[in-house]
């Protein structure tokens, strides 16, 4: 089975692009080893064109769209992420975009774009616009809510592998993952703990539910050791039994 | 006379149950010199009447349909009661059967116990081993798991380097081209009907040529260790300085089954996933082959066998080659001498066998 990016690597632009020194060259170089290349997106998907004609591929009329100005930026990659872009326009940094605000690539980047993580939220690059105080204690309370997460999901997949039937902890985990994870653009810091909180409780719901089945593991183990040892006695009183009669 | 010795006398005088006590238990002798080895064909019939009740339990909830199975046996392991256990003795007991049976054989071959007039005691068995490799096979894709998919893809598709019937004999086997919901439907039917059938049939007349010719002494602490049979004539092999089969045997037999059982209970208690790969509990998928498909444990050997070696029609001709000459080798080994002491070269290739069979597998496993 072929891999994912492979019809990514396969287009004009890469060829093209790839092979040329300087300026020219480097989105494709900063793209390799991005998330947009690990699923598949390529060139064209995000700046139009025919990625399959050489001489046409950066034509308008080919659907070329090259690369946005500043303030097109989030619509630009909207089209994809039309959630985030959502929640982006209604936080202050999405209200000061054109006014100095910062767009999706100030964060992300352009083309190196990596999965986010809480790691984007480090006081060098919040700290370029504003004190990191405020972003600190945003970054605080998602780390916790992200570490339980990660904690159900690991519990989840173990549990899975045992038989366990986890639909519907996965659908409740799936929904609060994506939950949280809109707040990633919120930088309202009473609404992430409030919302943080709200949602930790309900992790801490799907960990006990879990936890049952350990109990429920726990208890099969004890009765397997009686009946083991039960087992046990029976085959030595049979054996001295045997050596009795003979 | 009280109302049970009423009832005794009243089967007594129907059945002749004092002469079939006298005749089959405490008149039964056996060799003096047996040894516990010989009760692990108790400890198979107890494992095949686990597997047939644990399987007609699985029975009542499994749905044989491609689009339902797995479904269904995750509703098993989940909603009905007791129904985990259920099925991790089932399965676990598949592979514990396997094991016994190879122990078995083995300690058969180590014996000598197949040599002349038992010969049809040994192919029975034989036959016997490889029902019990073909039911396994069968049962395993029944769960219509990721494991049970890929693993009977790759199972099904090594018939296909047999020349000239290799791709009919594929088809034949997956009701199609690839496997899909016939293979399950084909497989089922084997699994739950026909196997079992034969099985029971085999196991009978193993029983039957057992009873007929007698149990052969094992051939430690004997003068004599040559087999007597002449040849000339049908012979039943008794033992009239033996040790009587109840209460003496049974309760050998007791303590191998009670040991059994601890090992067997040990595991599907404390360990049921030792037979079990995260993908046994993920839905098939035939648009995702998952990486490292592996056979059961006891396939390792063929399998690394047919990678060994620079076709698949040379690793299939190999393994039949050495089945082939185990199933026969009553039939090829007829020197009288049964210890293996005074039978160096068997012995050489014994410990030689087990020796290659196990590094194949380990091999198999790691590869």
């Amino acid at each position: 089975m072929e891999p994912p990016h492979a019809h990514a690597l396969e287009t004009v632009c890469i060829q093209c692009h790839g092979s040329q020194p300087g300026k020219g060259g480097v989105p494709v170089g900063q793209w390799r080893g991005s998330i947009h290349e690990e699923n598949g997106i390529s060139c064209h998907d995000c700046h139009g064109g025919d990625p399959r004609d050489a001489v046409n591929a950066m034509s308008p009329a080919r659907g070329f769209i090259g690369a946005p100005a500043e303030q097109q930026i989030p619509a630009f990659c909207g089209r994809c992420h039309v959630g985030i872009t959502e929640d982006y326009l209604k936080s202050a940094h999405g209200k000061a975009l054109g006014t100095g605000g910062p767009t999706c690539v100030t964060c992300h980047g352009s083309h190196r774009v990596a999965a986010a993580t809480l790691d984007i939220i480090n006081e060098n690059r919040c700290g370029t616009c504003h004190s990191f105080d405020r972003a600190a204690a945003i970054k605080d309370a998602m780390t916790r809510t992200e570490a339980m997460i990660a904690v159900i999901d690991a519990k989840i997949r173990l549990l899975k592998g045992e038989g366990v039937d986890t639909d519907s902890r996965e659908k409740s985990l799936f929904a609060l993952r994506n939950t949280f994870r809109r707040l990633f653009h919120e930088v309202d810091t009473a609404r992430v703990e409030q919302e943080s909180g709200r949602i930790r409780s309900e992790l801490s719901a799907i960990d006990q539910s879990l936890a049952l089945y350990d109990q429920a593991k726990q208890r099969r183990k004890f009765i397997g050791a009686i009946v083991v040892g039960a087992l046990l006695l029976a085959a030595l009183f049979s054996h001295l039994l045997k050596k009795t009669w003979n | 006379m009280s109302l049970p010795d009423k009832l005794r006398e009243w089967f007594e005088v129907r059945l002749g149950i004092a002469e079939l006590v006298e005749k089959r238990l405490t008149g039964y002798l056996l060799p003096r010199n047996i040894n516990a080895w010989y009760s692990l064909g108790s400890v198979l019939l107890v494992i095949f009447g686990i597997q047939v009740v644990t399987g007609i339990l699985l029975l009542i909830y499994y749905v044989p349909d491609a689009d339902k199975a797995f479904r269904s046996v995750t509703a098993i392991m989940n909603d009905v009661p007791f129904g985990w256990l259920i099925r991790m003795c089932h399965a676990v007991g598949s592979n514990m059967m396997v094991a016994v049976l190879l122990l078995h054989m083995l300690s058969v071959l180590f014996m000598g116990s197949y040599k002349r007039p038992r010969e049809l005691n040994w192919l029975t068995g034989f036959i016997l081993f490889n029902l019990v490799l073909g039911i396994s096979l069968t049962g395993y894709l029944l769960p219509w798991s990721q494991l049970s998919f890929w693993a009977t893809t790759v199972a099904t598709n090594s018939a296909g380097a047999i020349p000239v019937i290799g791709g009919y004999l594929v088809e034949f086997l997956r009701g199609g081209k690839l496997v899909g919901p016939p293979t399950l439907g084909r497989f089922f039917a084997v699994h739950v009907a026909l196997l079992p059938l034969l099985i029971a049939a085999l196991i009978g007349a193993h029983l039957f040529l057992l009873e007929r010719i007698g149990v052969s002494a094992p051939p430690f602490g004997l003068a004599n260790t040559r087999t007597r049979w002449a040849g000339d004539r049908f012979r039943h092999e008794s033992h009239p300085d033996g040790i009587p089969f109840y209460p003496t045997y049974l309760l050998q037999d007791a303590t191998s089954i009670f040991i059994y059982l601890a090992l067997f209970f040990g595991v599907v208690f404390f360990n049921p996933y030792l037979f079990f790969p995260p993908t046994a509990f993920i839905p098939a998928d035939p648009f995702k082959t998952p990486p490292h498909i592996k056979p059961e444990w006891y396939f390792l050997a063929n399998y690394q066998t047919l990678k060994v070696f620079p076709n698949e029609l040379l690793g299939l001709m190999v393994q039949g080659a050495v089945m082939s000459l185990l199933a026969l080798l009553p039939f090829i080994d007829r020197g009288a001498e049964r210890h293996p002491l005074k039978r160096p070269l068997f012995l050489a290739c014994f410990i030689g066998g087990i020796c290659v069979y196990l590094a194949m597998t380990i091999w198999g496993h790691y590869s």
